[in-house]
Order: structure tokens, then C-alpha cells, then sequence
């Protein structure tokens, strides 16, 4: 078993680790007064940067590097945006963290402000975090009475507003661009690119997005230095990562482990092992828009690196645990449907394809499937991937892509069959609809 | 300033153009339907995908730029971007793109009244699959929704290009329209409350690729294929947008804005758009008539003209006539009117209406008549704005009117209460108005459409109508009226015009004798439109080839 690191967990489980009292008592805003009293700006955004600390939201871009795309002037208006808008089935790790430690999450956004000379922030919030959103209030409320928001913090000059906006529940709204969209009051749909969100993004100012746990690991590292953060796991994803278990689990929930955890260890030794000791069918190892991974495909460390061996990717740490009950179609139904829903309408190939590769796939669930249909999906999908505005048109095809691959025989019994595969409980799905 | 090389051929693309616009201007055809060059960019259809070399995916060329490379990275040691747009995996993805157009749309082309210049049909045709794997019931979508007063709108026909909607937020800035629901049940619709209604609101009807949206006077009139268009103006005000009118077997069926990016660009007004529903139905007369006892009475066009011309002609003081001239003349008119002022008058007479109304900041211009800038180009007098027609009939003895209806809601019992001393109203106009039917001699002319001529705008550009339909034989363009009364003249007895005085007769037989020779005695557009380059010296020598479908700029015109 890997040796566990809390970096980002370490106040979890604490007496009220939501109160900016009991937070500070754990080393709340000691990295905040570090980077304000001793570094300079420029300190600060190289120590993020030697960090390599990699996006947490899905597509595991360099922050640092993201960071410093904003233009370097101290006169303009620039802002950050920190995306709570937690909507990936499978992945609630920054729920966890909103609602347990809050002031974690406000430190490592003023930290970067101050690197970059943002004027204000926005945490963009699911609309369905209710409680989520009422104790970041309360957050941003203890921060501005302790100085650590509002003008001129702590004496140091950076003047830094954090507002809260509240989603209305469109998974689309986790993709920056239609989150910028959203903040503004207009329909969550997804810019074009360019022009990119650093040199126009909220109201057309200079923003940069991050994902919560991003912002989350900026404090450790301004405390201990972006060095010794680097060191920490694999080396293509520095730092420890928050895995979501869910599904044919028997212990699911958050785990804060090293990336080079292999996802055998993080499902038999952590989450220990499958539900009802049944068989292990198929792992999603980054939330739902990542690629599938069948039983044999385990022994892989959870970073960049190893799930690219299997033809995966990290994604937002989601793990979702399929065991030998599930029919495979039905899952890949339920997914679909998902995506189907959650596409924008704005670009024809995720608006259209996305319903016809439901009602494909609908189809073989039914038992009215036809031969070719596997075919069929999967020239669908080729038109959709990498021709969409954003990503969400790759998430929705990834899922079945792999599943169509990789359990090819499974469909094809359905169609010819008409029916489940004899060892598949046909009430079992992974989310209910 | 980049070099691109394109399927062979080398383009430059500016700093502030995008790979498709330039594509498109240099010939190379990409097809497109989210992509306006008067809207903003948003890349939605994905219909403009091509392949760059060096990039993983296919791009949209539609918002594409092409940055420059240092030279050491040049491509071929001159290229900034390589693109290839008719490689199998384009046309696979071109394929892809019309699949899922076609997913949920009807195929109700026999009745649509796109149909024939439909974008969606063109791109099937060319770029499409002949077969559809699609065996599902299509999506439902609401139908026949009357968005507005000239607008109906069919939810399953509509692609989503959002070009309605972003006309409306960026053009009009009137925000009426916006995207309901999500994924495949999006579709447009107004905001809760508001109706498209805004005074360009039937453009969205021309830029929609597909038949969603239809203009609700057009809706099933006819074929777009057994239209004839012909290029014209519109003459609702002094902008003179450029338009097309599409006839069916001599009738207007509707007016479409014509591209000119010197006035105005794509679009047009509705209310100059509704000038082929309002010029419906109007009373019109095809020969010249006398009234006599109350009555008119039709004649021939000598007699006509002979019985005109010695009742008017030198036979009164200048105090004693007032001639109220129509800035819907066009500058040729306004020449033949110069000469056959000269005949009846001895002097160029007469003021033309200063007519004006609302105006906007998109295209509507303040002065309502379309040559007004024509006739203060050529040198003619004006009436005060919005002058009480009144005013200028107040003791005259002969009133000629050219197309304007001055009388409109007058009765005769008012004319003679205004001018007691009145005893002659001739008038020249294309329908049968009320001034006509108040006048003693009523020559009916050709309307706006049915003759050539020039027209010069508020900017000072000149462009050219043309006879999009053809008037019966007795309704004339007003240069064709001063044509036929030169040739009369020139056979009549002067001494019919019962003049005492030897010198007037004199100065007639002077005219005509100037005019004899000239290619004005034979009726038609061009030798007056030789006139009009004689009397603006700007285009003395512009042939009518140089007359491109633009027009042509007169720096000396228009408010500059």
C-alpha cells in the first residue's frame, strides 16, 4: 500500500475544519501571510510553476502555466475564476472540499491573485451544492472580516474581491468558457476559441480558470516550495490527487493518495474491493467522459503516464467500479443519456450526434438493434470527436467509443439476442436517471 | 500579412481576416452556414472544417487566423499555413456534418418555400450522403410560429446557425430572439413578451440558410425557380439600398436586399421590402386622359399632347404657375423635365418637395424621397422641409404636378378655397391618386420598376434601376413623355399655342431647333441618361459598362 500524504485533506475531520477559527488554528493562511510578507509576486508564480502542479479539473493543464498567460501588466482587470461547478458523474471530491475546507480553497485562490495581480475572483458554484455555496459564503464573509479579502490585504497592496455566483445545474457550465458565459447572466454555452479566456474571458476582461482542488494545492506548495511539491508521486502529476470511489465498491468515497497509485490498490486495497465479492467487470478510472478499462487493465498507476497505457486518461479522478452485473449496454445507455441532455445545442456534431448515438444505443438496449449498428456508432462518434467548440462532444463519445471496443462481443449479443448477457441483472445501473 | 497555400494555390490572408473570408474572396469555396461577413464569428455548423498541416484536428476555417510564422519556420520556406480542403477526411467530415443536419429536419422540400435556395439542400447535394442511416421518428419541434408580424418561423427546419439571432443582438440591438431548451430540442424563439417586430426583422428571413424562417408575404406565392430577378433600388428614402426584385410573369412577387457594400451591405428595411405589397392593388390608369364635364376621357397621344401643349405653353406670367416636382424622379426625368420646362415655360420652373421623416442609425435615411440628392446634384430647387403644399398653389393659375400625390386627402371644394384663381392641374404620376383625379390632364408614367434610370443617394452614390417589369404601352418613364412631346412639337403649328407674342414662339422653335439633332427625340434611357453625364461633370465620360451593379461614387454629390 502506497504511503499516504494529506495535503489537500489535512483539515478534514477536524472540529468545524469550516471555521475560519478552527482553520487557522491548522495553518490556514500561513502560506497566504508567507507569499504577501516574504515573496514577491514573481516568487510566487515561479514556485507554482517548478510545482508543476497539473489542472485537477479533467484535462490536467499546467496551472502555473496557465497562470502566467495573463497579461503581466498590474493596470488592467483581471480575473480568476475558481469552477466549482462539480457535474462529471462519478467525481464529487470538490464538494469535499467546499464544504470541509473552504478556506483552503480561498487561500490558494488570493495566493495566485496576488501572483498575477487579479482585481477579483468568482467561484462559480453548482446550483445544486446548496449547502456547498452557504458555507463558502460564510468563508468569504470570516475572510473579509480577517482582512484576508477587500482592499489593500493585509498591508500588502493587493486589493482582491471574491464573489460567489451559483450555477443553475447545466453540466455544460463546468467548461470555462460557457462558465464565463453563465457568470455574465447569458445562456451556458461554450466560446469559440480564440479568442482564449487570458486575454478575454469574464466580460471580456483577462481570466483564468482553475478547479477547486487546484486552488486547493496552492498553499502547500507557497508553505513547503514548489520543489518539494514536484517530488511528491509520479512526475507527469506532481502533488496528491483526490480520488472519488463510487459504484460496486465496498468503501467508497474520497481517498487523497499519490498519482502513482495503481488502480488495483486504490480498488482492492483502499476501497477494499468489489461489492458482493462478485467479479470485477470494467473500471472508469476519470470520471465519465474518460475511456473505459476492462478487469485486465487494473495494474496501472492513476497519472498521465500509466492509464495512457490503457488507453485512458485521469480525468476529474472519478472511479467508477462495474462489477460483473452490470449489462454494459444499459451503462453506456445511461451515460449517453447523460450527455445527450447536458450537450448545449450550439454546434451540430454534439447537438445531433450525441441523440443519435442514443437513440443507437437505446435501440440495442431494447432489443431492436440491428447488425451494423456497432458500425454505425462508431462512425457517429468519429464525426463528433475533435470537431466540436469544446470538449464536451469528446467526453460524450470517449465513454462509447471504449465501451463499444472494448465489450464489443456484449452489444453484439444484444442484437442478436435481444437481451441482457445471462450473468447481468437487468435493474442494475451505475446512477439512477 | 500571411501566405497560405490552399489545394495548390497560394493566397494572402490579412491580420484581420479569418481563413475562410479569405478563402471566399479568393475564389476557393468552403461551404459554411453559421458564418456571416456581417456577423460576429461563432463557429457553430462545423460546416467549414479543413485540414492545416501540423494541426491534429480539422479546423474551422471560419475562425481561423493566420498568424506569421519567423521565416525560419516558414513551410516550404514561404508558407504560414498549409490547408487542404478536398482531402477524404474533410469530405468525410462534411458528410458527418450534413448526417446530423438532416437527423432531425423534414424533408418537406416539395412545399418549403426555400426550397431552390436552400443552403441545406445545395451542401447535400454537393458535399452530402445519398442515403440516411437515421430510422428513428424525427425530433418534433414547434411549426407555422408567426414570430412577428412578417415572420414565421418552423422549428424542425431550423439548423441552429443562430444568424436570426445574432442579427437581431447585433445589428437591430433589438435582443428579440433567443436559443430555448438544450441539445437536440434546442430552437429559437422570442423572449417571453417580445415579438420580432423590429424594422429589419424580415433580413433574418434572407441570411436563414434553410427555410425556417419564411417571409409571411411570400410564404407559397411561388417557385424560387420560376423567378426573375432584376436589379434596382429601393426608393423609400435617400439610402437607396441596393435590392432585387423577383418578378413572376410581370408581377412583383417580393423585394430582396442585393449585396453593395458601399450602401447597404446585406440588408434592407421592411418597410422598403413592403413597398411590393403596398404598390398592390393601387389604381392605375395606361393612357393619358382629358377630364371633360367631370369625367376623363381618354385620347390618343397626339391629340392628347396637341390640346396639353397649346393650353400651357407660354401662357402664363411665371407668377402664376407652380410645377411641384418628386424626388422618386430620377435623374433622367429630372433632365427631360429641364427641357420640356424650357418649351412650356421659357425657363426652367418648378420645386421639388422636401419630404422627410424618421430616420435610424442602421440604414432608414431622413429624406424620403430617393433622388433627392440626384435632383440637388442637378441643380434644382427645393421646398421648405415638409412644406404645406398649400403655400404653393396660393394664387397660381396652372399647378403641374410629377409624381407626388399633393392632394392626398383633399377635396376639391378645399383646392378651390385655397387657390380660387386655379384653372389648370396637370398630372404626371405612376398611379391613379387623388391629385390625378383632381387634375384636368393626368398622364399616367411608368412606376419605379418598370423603367430605367440613375438615382444618386445621401452618400453620393450613383446606381441604376432597371425595368423589372414592363408597362403597358401608355404608361411612360416621364423622359419618354418629353421625347414623344419634342416630336409632336416639332410637327405642330406653333401658332397653335396661341401666343401673341412672336418672340416666345421664337424661343420654342430655338429649342427645338437645339434638340433637333440630339438623340432625345428618340424615346428611351440612354441619350438622356447622356443628358445627365452632360450636366454632372463629374461623370462626363463614365460609359454605363463602368456602372457596375454597386454604382459608382460621386465625391461632388450626397452629404460627403
Amino acid at each position: 500500500m502506497a504511503e499516504v500524504e494529506k495535503i489537500l485533506t489535512s483539515r478534514i475531520g477536524t472540529k468545524s475544519s469550516s471555521d475560519i477559527d478552527s482553520a487557522m488554528q491548522n495553518g490556514a493562511y500561513e502560506a497566504l501571510i508567507k507569499a504577501l510578507t516574504k515573496m514577491t509576486p514573481e516568487q510566487v508564480l515561479n514556485e507554482v510553476k517548478t510545482a508543476n502542479l497539473k489542472g485537477r479539473g479533467g484535462a490536467g493543464f499546467p496551472a502555473g502555466i496557465k497562470l502566467s498567460f495573463l497579461p503581466k501588466d498590474k493596470k488592467s482587470i483581471k480575473y480568476l475564476v475558481c469552477n466549482a461547478d462539480e457535474s462529471e458523474p462519478g467525481t464529487f471530491k470538490d464538494r469535499l472540499l467546499i464544504e470541509n475546507d473552504p478556506h483552503r480553497i480561498l487561500e490558494g485562490i488570493i495566493i495566485a491573485a496576488y501572483a498575477v495581480n487579479a482585481t477579483s475572483g468568482f467561484i462559480y458554484i453548482r446550483g445544486e451544492m446548496a449547502s456547498g455555496a452557504k458555507i463558502l459564503e460564510k468563508a468569504i464573509s470570516q475572510a473579509y472580516e480577517r482582512h484576508f479579502l477587500g482592499k489593500n490585504i493585509m498591508g500588502s497592496g493587493l486589493d482582491f474581491d471574491i464573489y460567489l455566483v451559483r450555477g443553475a445545474g447545466a453540466y455544460i457550465c463546468g467548461e470555462e468558457t460557457a462558465l464565463m458565459n453563465s457568470i455574465e447572466g447569458k445562456r451556458g454555452e461554450p466560446r469559440t476559441k480564440p479568442p482564449f479566456p487570458a486575454n478575454y474571458g469574464v466580460y471580456g476582461k483577462p481570466s483564468n480558470v482553475n478547479n477547486v482542488e487546484t486552488y486547493a494545492n496552492i498553499p502547500t506548495i507557497i508553505e513547503k516550495g514548489g520543489s518539494w511539491y514536484s517530488k511528491i508521486g509520479s512526475q507527469d502529476t506532481p502533488g496528491t490527487r483526490l480520488f472519488g470511489l463510487s459504484g460496486h465498491i465496498k468503501k467508497p468515497g474520497i481517498y487523497e493518495l499519490k498519482s502513482n497509485v495503481t488502480l488495483r490498490e486504490l480498488i482492492y486495497d483502499f476501497g477494499g474491493g468489489i461489492l458482493g465479492d462478485k467479479k470485477l467487470k470494467a473500471v472508469i478510472p476519470g470520471g465519465s467522459s474518460v475511456p473505459v478499462l476492462k478487469a485486465d487493465e487494473i495494474n496501472v498507476t492513476m497519472d498521465i503516464q500509466g492509464l495512457k497505457k490503457v488507453g485512458s486518461m485521469p480525468g476529474s479522478g472519478g472511479v467508477i467500479v462495474l462489477n460483473e452485473t452490470v449489462c454494459i449496454v444499459k451503462a453506456l445507455l445511461n451515460l449517453i443519456t447523460f450527455y445527450e441532455r447536458e450537450s448545449c445545442g450550439q454546434c451540430t456534431p454534439c447537438r445531433e450526434g450525441t441523440h443519435f448515438l442514443r437513440l443507437l444505443i437505446e435501440n440495442i438496449e431494447k432489443g431492436e438493434g440491428v447488425e451494423g449498428d456497432c458500425e454505425k456508432i462508431l462512425s457517429i462518434c468519429k464525426n463528433i470527436m475533435g470537431r466540436t467548440i469544446c470538449p464536451l462532444g469528446d467526453a460524450a463519445v470517449m465513454p462509447v467509443e471504449s465501451f463499444i471496443k472494448k465489450f464489443r462481443d456484449e452489444f453484439e449479443f444484444h442484437i442478436k439476442e435481444k437481451r441482457c448477457l445471462p450473468e447481468t441483472f437487468k435493474m442494475t445501473t451505475i446512477f439512477s436517471e | 500579412m500571411a501566405l497560405v497555400w490552399i489545394d495548390g494555390k497560394e493566397i494572402v490572408v490579412e491580420k484581420n481576416e479569418t481563413l475562410l473570408q479569405a478563402a471566399l474572396r479568393e475564389g476557393i469555396y468552403i461551404p459554411y452556414y453559421c458564418y456571416h461577413p456581417s456577423l460576429s464569428i461563432v463557429g457553430q455548423c462545423r460546416m467549414c472544417l479543413v485540414k492545416i498541416e501540423g494541426m491534429p484536428k480539422l479546423m474551422t476555417a471560419c475562425n481561423t487566423y493566420v498568424p506569421e510564422l519567423p521565416k525560419e519556420k516558414k513551410i516550404d520556406g514561404k508558407y504560414d499555413m498549409k490547408v487542404y480542403t478536398r482531402t477524404e477526411e474533410v469530405k468525410e467530415a462534411r458528410r458527418g456534418i450534413l448526417e446530423f443536419l438532416l437527423l432531425n429536419h423534414p424533408l418537406d422540400c416539395p412545399i418549403c418555400d426555400q426550397a431552390g435556395e436552400c443552403q441545406l439542400q445545395i451542401y447535400s447535394y454537393e458535399y452530402g450522403n445519398a442515403r440516411s442511416d437515421f430510422r428513428f421518428e424525427k425530433l418534433h419541434f414547434p411549426k407555422r410560429v408567426e414570430l412577428g408580424e412578417h415572420i414565421v418561423y418552423d422549428a424542425e427546419r431550423c439548423i441552429k446557425c443562430t444568424r436570426c439571432i445574432r442579427f437581431c443582438n447585433e445589428i437591430t440591438k433589438t435582443q428579440e430572439l433567443t436559443l430555448i431548451d438544450r441539445g437536440a430540442n434546442t430552437y429559437v424563439d422570442t423572449f417571453e413578451g417580445k415579438k420580432l417586430n423590429n424594422p429589419y426583422s424580415v433580413c433574418t428571413v434572407d441570411i436563414c440558410p434553410v427555410g425556417a424562417l419564411t417571409f409571411k408575404e411570400f410564404r407559397f406565392k411561388e417557385r424560387v425557380w420560376f423567378l426573375q430577378g432584376s436589379n434596382s433600388v429601393c426608393p423609400e428614402c435617400s439610402r437607396n439600398c441596393a435590392i432585387r426584385v423577383d418578378t413572376y410573369k410581370g408581377e412583383i412577387m417580393r423585394i430582396v436586399p442585393r449585396f453593395n457594400p458601399e450602401v447597404n451591405n446585406y440588408f434592407m428595411c421592411d418597410f422598403g421590402r413592403l413597398l411590393s405589397e403596398r404598390i398592390k392593388n393601387k389604381e392605375l390608369r395606361n393612357s393619358p386622359a382629358i377630364k371633360e364635364n367631370g369625367a376623363f376621357k381618354v385620347k390618343s397621344e397626339k391629340e392628347f399632347y396637341t390640346t396639353l401643349l397649346s393650353k400651357i405653353t407660354r401662357k402664363y406670367n411665371s407668377n402664376e404657375v407652380s410645377v411641384i416636382l418628386s424626388g422618386r424622379m430620377t435623374n433622367e426625368e429630372i433632365e427631360a423635365y429641364k427641357v420640356f420646362s424650357l418649351i412650356v415655360f421659357g425657363e426652367v420652373v418648378g420645386e421639388f418637395l422636401y419630404v422627410t421623416g424618421d430616420e435610424d442609425k442602421i440604414l432608414i435615411k431622413k429624406e424620403k424621397r430617393a433622388n433627392y440628392f440626384g435632383a440637388k446634384t442637378l441643380k434644382m430647387k427645393f421646398t421648405k422641409e415638409n412644406e404645406d403644399v398649400t403655400h404653393l398653389i396660393k394664387n397660381k393659375k396652372l399647378v403641374v404636378i410629377i409624381r407626388e400625390n399633393v392632394f392626398k386627402g383633399k377635396k376639391e371644394e378645399d383646392i378651390k378655397k385655397n387657390a380660387p384663381s386655379l384653372e389648370t392641374v396637370v398630372t404626371f404620376d405612376t398611379f391613379f391618386t387623388e391629385t390625378a383625379q383632381l387634375s384636368d390632364f393626368y398622364v399616367p408614367l411608368a412606376g419605379w420598376f418598370e423603367m430605367e434610370g440613375t438615382v444618386i443617394n445621401f452618400n453620393g452614390q450613383l446606381q441604376k434601376i432597371s425595368k423589372c417589369i414592363t408597362p403597358p404601352k401608355g404608361r411612360k418613364p416621364f423622359y419618354d413623355v418629353v421625347s414623344t412631346v419634342l416630336t409632336i412639337l416639332k410637327d405642330m403649328d406653333t401658332s397653335d399655342f396661341k401666343s401673341e407674342k412672336t418672340k416666345e414662339i421664337e424661343s420654342i422653335k430655338k429649342v427645338l431647333e437645339e434638340f433637333k439633332n440630339r438623340e432625345v427625340m428618340n424615346k428611351g434611357f440612354y441619350p438622356w441618361f447622356k443628358e445627365v453625364k452632360n450636366a454632372i461633370p463629374e461623370i462626363k465620360n463614365l460609359s454605363l459598362k463602368d456602372l457596375t451593379s454597386f454604382g459608382i461614387f460621386l465625391k461632388e454629390s450626397g452629404n460627403g
